[in-house]
């Protein structure tokens, strides 16, 4: 489907390198977008898709080059104090491959809590929203229970609604498929599809590449700590120009 | 051995109560910070939690007491019997409880620390909402099984001439020594019926606590 985005930039990346040690994780990335777009980033394993996105919320510190993301400015050599950066956190919701959720707290902590020490909701309010959440996605009977009772698919979704519990601006996905039966993965898809459709800007670290083709308007495919191709979803995906990207999509897309 | 006797011994239970709780409390208080020191990023504070855990660890605890009691309680400090016995054996636990914490803290899941950051929850929240919870949840039973084991180390107390279980025993057996096979044994059945219900507590704390999380 088609947006109006890019109207608003709202994650500018420039000159963006990490290493870890001496290895050089990624190097050189370029990329911007704009309010309400979703982009899949895609890429074989060991392509930094992860490390950027852990970037973009300074869950890793970056090496070099600037990160202007939600209204926050973030260069190498001038990392954020604590308070900004959990200002910038606040903004931008993550989404991991494992979940996460805090297992010795019910599903309605979980998703309460960030909402009471983050933005200072009361208890009664939190409750409500997260209660009006769960129930979005499709987990309302699930509140009183603790996350061990719960199946990845549905922890998935309840790590979903936690995030957007506070409000964020942009939503980052880390492979939140991975983990999960094929079969089960689509429930989480689901959700992502509604949040896209319902205007939020997200980008998508997936090995899902129906979900990339389909649902995101554009994809960027890294290999090596550098983006090889960028552009339209449909066009990357059927139409790569390296050599290197043919040979990931052939592998991902015939089998 | 007579009632009387029986009476004489079992008035160590105080004691050897007080010094196994004091010895503990000051040692889960003061492993905290020992544990925090020992994961600093700074080398210097990661350097002395080592350097101390490896000397509160490595002398025996006897040795530790005579220290504290005849060495600095003679000379520095006016240091009594009792406070003495729970100051060393306190600094020990705090020794083996900063282990205990640190091998908890690593068992949690790196990910909590990413969700709790990644919410951008502030640092206290982070702690005292997410990590320290299931800290605990993990250091329950080798607290406990620590607890049982202090519980028999608060004997070299004795030697010191604090009035807990092992001194009284002693002290009666010197003047009944035709009897001191059943006072000992007495001593002993004593710090198995302490023990029993001590453990029994952790299992009970440690399935409340597991059985909420699976509900």
């Amino acid at each position: 489907m088609v947006r109006q985005a890019g109207a608003e930039t709202i994650v500018k990346v420039s000159g963006l390198g990490k290493f870890f040690g001496a290895h050089k994780v990624l190097d050189g990335v370029d990329f911007g977008m704009g309010v309400g777009e979703v982009l899949a980033i895609i890429g074989p394993s060991g392509s930094g898709k992860s490390t950027l996105l852990r970037c973009l919320n300074q869950l890793e510190p970056h090496s070099e080059g600037v990160i202007d993301i939600c209204g926050s400015r973030i260069a190498a050599d001038a990392p954020l104090s604590r308070r900004d950066l959990n200002e910038l956190r606040r903004r931008a919701g993550m989404v991991f491959q494992s979940f996460n959720l805090f297992p010795h707290m019910s599903v309605l902590r979980n998703v309460s809590l960030p909402q009471e020490r983050v933005l200072g909701r009361k208890r009664a309010e939190a409750d409500e929203r997260s209660r009006a959440l769960l129930d979005r996605v499709g987990l309302g009977a699930k509140a009183d229970q603790y996350p061990a009772r719960c199946s990845g698919g549905q922890q998935q979704r309840i790590a979903i609604a936690r995030a957007l519990a506070l409000d964020p601006k942009i939503m980052l996905f880390d492979e939140p498929t991975s983990a999960l039966d094929p079969e089960i993965g689509l429930e989480v898809l689901a959700v992502m599809q509604e949040l896209a459709e319902g205007g939020m800007t997200m980008i998508v670290v997936t090995h899902e590449m129906h979900f990339a083709e389909t649902v995101s308007d554009r994809v960027l495919l890294m290999a090596e700590g550098k983006i090889l191709e960028e552009g339209p979803s449909v066009e990357v995906m059927r139409n790569p120009k390296t050599p290197r990207a043919q040979r990931f999509l052939q592998a991902v897309m015939n089998r | 051995m007579t009632w009387q006797g029986l009476e004489l011994v079992a008035w160590g239970i105080p004691w050897t109560l007080a010094v196994t709780a004091g010895a503990f409390l000051l040692g889960a208080a003061l492993g905290v910070p020992l544990c925090a020191m020992h994961v600093s990023r700074s080398r210097v504070l990661h350097g002395l939690a080592v350097a101390l855990i490896v000397a509160l660890r490595s002398i025996p605890p006897i040795v530790w007491l005579f220290l504290l009691y005849f060495g600095v309680g003679s000379g520095y400090l006016k240091v009594g019997a009792v406070q003495a016995a729970v100051v060393a054996l306190g600094l020990i636990t705090a020794a083996n409880m900063a282990e205990i914490y640190r091998g908890a803290l690593r068992s949690i899941h790196p990910g909590q620390w990413d969700a709790a950051q990644a919410l951008g929850l502030p640092v206290r929240s982070e702690l005292v909402d997410v990590i320290v919870p299931q800290v605990f949840r993990v250091t329950l039973p080798s607290a406990a099984t620590y607890i049982i084991g202090l519980l028999k180390d608060s004997a070299i107390a004795s030697t010191i001439g604090v009035a807990e279980i092992t001194y009284l025993a002693n002290f009666l057996s010197r003047k009944q020594f035709n009897e001191s096979l059943t006072i000992f044994a007495f001593a002993g059945m004593l710090y198995i019926l302490i023990s029993l219900p001590l453990a029994a507590l952790a299992r009970l704390a440690d399935g409340r606590l597991r059985a909420r999380v699976a509900q």
